[in-house]
Order: C-alpha cells, then structure tokens, then sequence
C-alpha cells in the first residue's frame, strides 16, 4: 500500500479489496486447484427423462472400464446415510437419484477414477432405463396438474410456516402463502378504476464463472469438506443430521469463491462427496462443468396477476397479487421466497387493502433458488410495469403516479410492519432528478425512436438469522478477525476488517480475515440475501467493541488511568511479563422479528431493515427490427451508510449487469424437460459489450441499527431494471412487453401486432 | 479433445502432400472454428496440418480491376489493408466486424471461406462480389463455391490459396448482430458491379448464404433502398432456432439489404 492511511478513520474508506493483489496475481486459493493425496475425481452420470420410475440402471461396462475405482448409484448411498434427503426447507432431494427421476440431468449415479477423463468416459457407458410418468413444467399448470412431481410431501421441520404440508399427498404446491389487509373485495367493488395485467419471467441461471466444486477428505473419526459454498455453517449442521453425527465430527473449510450469487447455498455437492469419500475411504472431489450447472440450480420462472384498484385521484386503494413461483423438482429455498418476497408483492406503495396469494410450485424441470434478488426482481418487474401501464391509462405522468402513492416513512407495508429507514421517496426523486426528468428530451425521429423509464423496488432482510463473529487481539497488537461470512467477490473481508478497525482504531490493512472453516470459525446462518453487512457486520462490530472493553479492563486491572493510551504491545507485557497472551472479543448478532400470522401474514416486525433499489434508463429502439439500444443506466439504492463507496457503487452496477442480461437475453430454453441451450456458447450472458454507460450511487441515508449505519445493498441493483426497460420502450414506441427476455424479435412482433399487422408465428 | 498428430507445414506443397497422404487430415487456418469444436468433441481429425507458417500465403494485392487477398490473411489484416479500404472498404468493413479483437487476430479469411459457417460474414462478401476462390489445383467461382450449411465445393485434397475479389463500383454490408456473440443473425451484402447488381444474405438461410434475384432486379431499376421496400421474400427456406425464427429473419433480410444499399451509398459505411 503507497497510500498512507490515519487510524481512526476507517468507515467511508474507498478502500481497495485487500484480497485484489493476490486475486490478479493468481496466488489466490480456491477449491478447484486443490488435489489431497489419494483422491478420486467423481463424474455424475444423469437423468434424460423428465418424470420416471428407475427400472434399472446398467454400470457393468463403466465399472469394467480401465482405470474405473468405482460407480456408486443412489442405493449405494444408502450404506453410509440411511435417509440420504436433504434441503433447506424440505428433505426432498435425494444425493443420488432413488426410486424416481424428477428431472432431465438430475445425478442418477457417479464413476469415480483417479484421472477425471476416465471417469468422464465411463460415465458414457452407463445406461438407465426409466418407465417414464407424465411431467408437468409450467406454474400455473401445476397448480392442478394430473402430473405430480412427488409421491408425498417432506418438510425439512426448520421452518413453522411449512409444518401443514407434511405428508400431503397429490400436490405441486410446496407452499401457499396468503396475506390479507383490509378489505379487498369492497375497495374492487367501489373503485372507480381497475386495472388487471400478468406478467412472466422466464427461467434463467447464476452461471459463476467458477462452477461448483465440492471435495470431502475422511479424517478417521470424522469428515473434512472443502467446498465452494455461501454457507459453510449450514453445510455442517445438515451433513452431520444425514450422517447422525454430532456437529463437531464434521469439519467445513471454504477459500474465496469466484462467484455465487445464490447458487452456491445450503447442501449442492457437499453431501455427494460425503457419501462417497466415506463409502470409498478415500478423498472424492466432484468438479462440475459449466453445462453441468444447467442442470443444478436456475431462479425460478414466474407468473404474477397483478390488479389494482385505482380512485379518481390516482390513489391505489386496493391491490390483488397472485403470484405463481417455478420451484422445479426440488424445492430449494423456493418456499422462503414465495413467503418472504412474497410479501413485498404490492411493491412500494401506501395501500390500504391488500391480498397476497404466493404459491411454490413443484414442476419436472432443474430446481430453482435464490439468485441475486431472492424473487424481488420478478416481482418488481410485474408491480412496476403495471404502475406505468396504470398512470399511462389515466393519463397520469409516471413518476407523479408513484409520488401519490409511495410507501412513507412510518406507514404501515402490507403487513402491517411499519417503514422505517427506508428512502424510498429519496430514491425515486434522485432517479427523476439524474434522468432530468421534468426536461425536455430528444425522442428520436424516422425509424429510431428514443423513450426513458424507471422503477423502484424493495425488499425485507431474511429474518430471524444469527451472525457470531471472533476478533483477537495478539500480545503485538495486531488484530486477527473470525467469521464464517463468504467472500464470493463482494467484499465482505474489506468490509469488515473496516469495521473491526474503526472500533480498535487501527488501519484496515493491518486487520486479518480467517475464512470459514468451522473448527475455527463461529456459526454463521449464510452469506445470502445481502444480509452480511447488516448482520455479520453488527457481530463484528460487537466483538470488537468486546474485545475493546477487555483490553480496557486489562489496562484497569494493571492500575492504569481510564483512557490511558499505553501502547498494546507494552500492556500485554505488563500483565504477561513477555510478549504473550492474547484478547478475544465475541460479538453475536441476531434481530428482533415476528413471524406472519398464517392466515392474514399480518407481523409487526416482519424484517430487520428494508433494501431499495431503483433504476432508471434511456433507450432508442430500431422500429425495423426492434433492436433496443441502451444509451445510459442510472442506479440509486437506499444502502444506508456506505462502510465502503466503491464497493458498494461496484456491488449495484455488477448487480444490474447481472440483471441486464436476464432482461434482455438470457433463457434457458427446453424441450421436453431438456435443456437445449446449456453452454456459453447457446446461452449468453452480456459481454462487456453489452454493458452500457451507469451511474450506480446510493442515497444519502443511515440505518439506525446497522454496524455504523449500513445495510446490505448485494442485490438492490437487480431490483428495478427490468421494469425501467419495458417502461422506456413503450415511451419511445407504444408497446408493452410483458414477458422477459425483451430480444429484439419480441419487441418487433409487439410492434407489427400494435400496427394490427401481426408478423406470422414461427 | 481427443487425441490427434498435429503437423506443421513448411510450404504448401508440403501441406498438400501431407493432406493427400495422412488419414483423417484436417487444415487448421486459424482455428478459430476447428479448435472449439474439436474441444467439444464435435469435430475429430486425427491429423491436423497447420498452415501458419506456410509463407506467402497472407499478401493482399491490387491488380487491374480486383484486389487478392491471400487465405492465411488474418481478418484483422483485410480489416486494416489500404488497399482493401481504397479499392472495397465495404469488404475491410466487414471484416472488422467479424467476432472479437482475439479472433480477427488469428482466425484466416480462407479459413473461415472453407469453413462455410451459415452464420458468416466473408460467404455474403464472395458471392455478392462475384469473387475467385483459387486453390492448388483449380480455381472456383463463387456461384460455385457454397453448397450449404458447412458445405463447399472444395475436394478432400484441395487447399485455398488465395481469394480474387473483382473491384465492384459500390457495395455495402449491414449486419444484425446476434446479441453477445456478434454472429451474424441477418447480414447483407449488395454489390454494384458494372454488369449486374447483386443481393447476398448470410445468416438467415436454412442452407448457407444465397442471393435473392427479387431485389437485385428492383435495385438494377433504380440502385436505392426505396426501390426494396415492400418487397419480402418468404420465411420457408429461412433458418429458424434459438436466435430468431424464420418470419423475423426473412423481415431483417429486406431490412438489412435496405440498409448495406443505403451504406455503398455512404462514404464511410455505416454501422
């Protein structure tokens, strides 16, 4: 570090990553170079039907091919984990395939070899025969589909709200989530206006460009999991309930992750590896390909009928929301966002009567997660589409519609939570201020028409979750921190070397990270939902402080003043006599929170802090080929107090970026359950030539209760983009797209069916 | 990939007998097509003769009314040539287009004519400007050359040596881009040559590029875009997959032949 930097003034700091040297030097670790003695490389052969009974699975060639040590099918996992189901919210995935198929490219069976070619070959020899059963991929098709994914219901238990589903029978439905507020049926009834649309999202993927990668060691009495995870301390707790260990004989070790975004949560190969390292005695490392993540986990497809009723003055008086999530074949963390973001599907506004029905579907397709969002983006992209279609019918200016009816700060949300540090209303006024909103603007002429747009989202923190983390002191002073927050690229080991500096008054460089491994490092609920700075950060900031009062404590028992400002080092000697010892903090985090009643999902406290994202955008579209050019983005979140600038600011452009490419291109496109485009080269994700010009700033604003006044802001850039395109475009050319991808040929056929010349279909 | 012997030709000769001797041969001119999909496993030569060093083969002439283009010329070389800019800058043009910074630097303008991508720009270049396709053993008119989808009329033992472009008295490309790769999902180019007009389109074809005579006679009345509007061509026989189907790509033809018409009409081409 050239620059020179003053103790004490450590939030704010557009600190540089403290790990980027080492990352573009390519001296960073990450579980895909790791090779331990003796180990087997494991290769997944996988399902090509959709929906199927396993009649038989052949593996005498492959277990004949040279070089083969083993082929381990489902029944074989059974040896070693009894009940080999696991999830989050249900126990409905099984390691390997059992009894049934659920999904093209589920893992049926696994060829381990100590050359990863060879298992790779082996894995071609493997043949299956299946007695296929009808399959059902749509959502709103599952609701009462004849084709049924599972035999019965298992919830995992972790979650009340799930508990009535156990054991039922001939269903799709792995969660109905209902909110009600007021009185919808008589504010319909009475309205002056309704308004009616549905809107849908298509099934796309995270695709880190470091795909999964899991490697279990058996240590004799126990088990060691390097792996590529956003949450090492749930990967313990559910490897050792399948196992019928005690925590402690499971040990969770995780380096720097190049991305995860979601995907890399709860159990994805970790109890694979387990299964067959203890099976095989040996160490097992399971490396997938990028197509291989095609068929591992995708953010779900959904369906959203939204309905507003709307008095004379522009007033939202009531608001209908049924929302249809795709789970895929294993529920996932599906049913918390039905819940969780199901909740916030009114969006932003300030309305008195309000019904919610969410509904978690289970379809034969690849499951369904969280991804950068947790559901909030394709409920912004229903909620602010529909609120520029509403103003455009009353003839109302779009951001005049949203102030009349924005969620204030003190009003209750449609749960009855009241706002609070939430800049919804800053946000929203600084995006029409950055896009000079009341200004003139140059709508194009001849075939390129030119349109603006914008719209604002929010989102609740998942909550009740609990953060510990660890700072020790060494007898010289210098300051080592222990948490079990991820860093997937985001920054979180900045961040909280930050926070630990403020409070010990120390330069943030001179702060160590020990990364997640769960003999050393305290329990963490997961790096997920941007709720790391706000929790994690607060357990940081509380160990520190604790170590702070010990190290004080030290200093009194030693007869020292109050506030005395004896060097470190000197005091440990002191009480120590050399240079020994050391000083641990313990800080632990875990807010305050209410659980929705079941029938109304009415909660006083339904989350710790609310994120909000807006994004606003100009665009020209091509009216011959309805190619949409974005000419500049601008985002503005509510993060709180930014710990680090930069990094925030870098948090909400990669985010919209992210975001971008699931608005204007992605799609993972099927046929029969099979996906047909799984490979970079079919299935595109922007290159940096997509990438238009961004603004990405936050709003001037404070968290009451965060670490130093922050909150997350991981996700707050995917909120609202989507809806700002769709807006533009029908400002630059008059057609609404309700459906993503917005490709061009889309935007075109809208044109050609506006123009009542309807191009043929294909 | 699978395993193959990788051979490293001296001269053309050398490369010729190595092709005419060798089982499996395959020519690698760049690779920029070859090395990926024998990654894939799609492709699984057990021989590949490597042009790269072969000299005199990447040498871009003028001659009378036509500029020669070597086919180890890398599209990066075609793109920056005076003399291609001076002589035919709809050509220099297009090859700047042609995927990224990375392969214009190595992939070979005959590398990429043998390879008879549906989706490539040089196939639309050759066969709207009436170019020579020369080999060591014959020369083939491009009317003649592109037979289909990754189709040529070149023999198993033929090499491209270099590509004869007659100099047209205008000609324009526009491409519509597929969106990330860059790839051509409709290009058109229109040359006016001093004995016809022609219209050729890559991308859009269910069977490689082609030329559609409807708007050549429209342009041959009168060399403008208006004289192509209202004019289609049917969607049967266009490509139809997972970039676009077959009425939108028959639509972005006219659209796309409207705009490279308006573009020979410009100094600089437009984008």
């Amino acid at each position: 570090m050239n620059e020179m930097t003053m103790p004490g003034r450590q939030i704010g700091r557009s600190l540089p990553r403290l790990e980027a040297r080492d990352k573009v030097t390519g001296r960073t670790e990450y579980v895909h170079n790791l090779r331990l003695p003796g180990m087997l490389y494991g290769k997944i052969f996988r399902s090509t039907v959709a929906h199927g009974r396993i009649r038989n699975i052949d593996v005498t060639a492959a277990r004949a091919h040279a070089g083969v040590a083993h082929v381990i099918t489902g029944e074989d996992v059974r040896k070693v984990i009894p009940r080999p189901f696991y999830g989050p919210a249900f126990h409905d995935q099984p390691v390997l395939a059992l009894d049934k198929v659920h999904y093209v490219g589920e893992p049926v069976a696994v060829v381990l070899a100590s050359d990863p070619y060879v298992a790779d070959e082996a894995v071609q020899l493997i043949s299956a025969e299946y007695d296929e059963l009808p399959a059902v991929f749509d959502e709103v098709e599952a609701m009462s589909s004849q084709a049924v994914v599972h035999d019965e219901l298992k919830p995992a238990g972790t979650f009340p709200d799930l508990k009535h589903l156990q054991g039922r029978r001939n269903t799709n439905v792995a969660l109905d989530f209902h909110l009600r507020r007021g009185d919808v049926d008589k504010a319909f009834a009475t309205a002056d206006r309704v308004f009616e649309h549905t809107f849908r999202t298509q099934q796309v993927l995270h695709l880190p460009l470091e795909p999964f990668v899991s490697v279990a060691e058996p240590t004799g009495s126990g088990i060691t999991i390097h792996t590529a995870s956003q949450s090492p301390s749930f990967v313990r707790i559910e490897i050792a309930r399948l196992l019928g260990w005690p925590e402690n004989r499971v040990r969770v070790k995780v380096p720097y992750l190049g991305g995860g975004f979601g995907a890399k949560l709860y159990i994805k190969l970790e109890a694979m590896v387990t299964a067959l390292a203890l099976l095989v005695q040996r160490p097992v490392k399971v490396a997938l390909t990028m197509e291989e993540q095609f068929y591992t986990l995708t953010k779900h497809a959904s369906t959203f009928r939204i309905k507003s009723a709307v008095n004379k003055d522009g007033r939202i008086t009531a608001r209908h929301c049924e929302v249809w999530w795709n789970g895929g074949a294993y529920a996932d963390i599906g049913p918390r966002i039905t819940q969780k973001s199901g909740f916030t599907a009114p969006g932003p506004y300030d309305i008195d009567n309000v019904s919610i029905d969410s509904y978690s579907l289970y379809t034969n397709l690849p499951p369904a997660g969280a991804l950068r969002g947790f559901g909030i983006p394709q409920l912004v992209w229903a909620y602010e589409s529909h609120a520029d279609m509403i103003a455009r019918e009353l003839a109302l200016d779009p951001v005049e519609f949203r102030r009349r009816n924005i969620l204030r700060e003190g009003r209750p949300q449609a749960t009855g939570t009241l706002m609070r540090d939430a800049a919804i209303e800053a946000v929203l006024e600084r995006l029409a201020e950055r896009l000079d909103w009341n200004k003139s603007f140059d709508r194009g002429s001849g075939t390129v028409r030119r349109g603006r747009g914008l719209g604002i989202g929010f989102k609740a923190s998942i909550s009740p979750t609990t953060s510990i983390a660890i700072v020790n002191v060494a007898a010289d002073g210098s300051a080592t921190l222990y948490c079990s927050t991820v860093d997937m690229g985001q920054g979180s080991d900045t961040a909280n070397a930050q926070v630990v500096a403020e409070v010990l008054d120390v330069a943030a460089e001179s702060v160590r990270i020990v990364h997640p491994d769960t003999d050393v490092t305290p329990y963490d609920m997961a790096t997920l939902g941007s709720r790391s700075m706000f929790h994690m950060g607060n357990a940081v900031r509380l160990a520190a402080q604790d170590a702070k009062a010990k190290l004080a404590a030290l200093a009194a028992e030693l007869g020292l003043p109050p506030g005395s400002n004896i060097p470190l080092p000197e005091l440990f000697r002191r009480k120590y006599g050399m240079q020994a010892g050391n000083v641990i903090g313990i800080g632990s985090y875990v807010p305050t929170y209410e659980s929705p009643n079941h029938d109304t999902g009415q909660t006083s406290n339904a989350t710790p802090y609310w994120m909000i994202g807006g994004t606003a955008v100009e665009i020209e579209v091509d009216t011959e080929t309805g190619h949409v050019r974005i000419i500049r983005i601008i985002n503005v979140v509510d993060a709180g107090k930014p710990i680090n600038p930069k990094i925030v600011e870098d948090q909400i452009s990669g985010a919209a970026v992210m975001q971008l490419g699931f608005t204007m291109q992605e799609k993972m496109l099927f046929e029969g359950g099979q996906v047909t485009n799984a490979s970079l080269a079919d299935y595109k994700i922007p290159s940096i030539l997509d990438i238009p010009p961004m603004i990405s700033e936050a709003v001037d604003a404070q968290q009451h209760d965060g670490p130093f006044g922050a909150k997350g802001v991981g996700e707050s850039g995917t909120f609202a983009l989507s809806p700002a395109i769709a807006n533009a475009i029908e400002d630059a050319v008059g057609v609404r797209v309700t459906e993503l991808p917005i490709t061009a040929e889309a935007v075109y056929r809208a044109l050609r069916t506006a123009a009542n010349d309807p191009l043929e279909d294909a | 990939m699978y395993a193959f012997t990788y051979h490293r030709a001296t001269g053309l000769r050398h490369a010729a007998n190595l092709l005419e001797k060798l089982e499996d041969p395959k020519i690698l001119a760049g690779g920029q097509t070859l090395l990926p999909t024998m990654k894939q496993r799609l492709a699984s030569p057990t021989n590949l003769i490597d042009l790269d060093k072969v000299e005199g083969m990447s040498e871009i002439t003028a001659a009378g009314r036509s500029v020669t283009i070597g086919a180890l010329t890398r599209h990066n070389d075609v793109h920056k040539s005076p003399i291609v800019q001076q002589a035919i800058p709809a050509l220099a043009y297009l090859a700047g287009l042609i995927g990224d910074p990375a392969v214009r630097h190595r992939g070979t303008i005959g590398g990429s004519v043998a390879n008879n991508d549906p989706n490539a720009d040089y196939p639309a270049a050759c066969l709207a400007l009436g170019a020579t396709i020369v080999t060591n053993k014959r020369k083939i008119a491009a009317d003649e050359f592109f037979k289909g989808l990754f189709e040529t009329a070149l023999e198993p033992n033929e090499i491209i040596t270099k590509i004869t472009f007659p100099v047209p008295k205008k000609a324009g490309y526009y491409k519509f881009r597929n969106q990330a790769s860059r790839f051509a999902l409709v290009g058109v180019f229109v040359a006016k040559r001093p004995s016809e007009i022609r219209v050729a389109v890559t991308g859009a074809g269910s069977s490689g590029v082609f030329r559609v005579p409807s708007f050549e006679e429209a342009l041959k009345k009168r060399f403008s875009p208006k004289s192509l509007e209202g004019l289609t061509i049917p969607a049967d026989g266009m490509a139809s997959d997972i970039h676009g189907s077959a009425e939108y790509r028959a639509h972005l033809v006219n659209v796309c032949a409207r705009r490279a018409v308006a573009a020979a009409d410009e100094k600089t081409p437009a984008e």
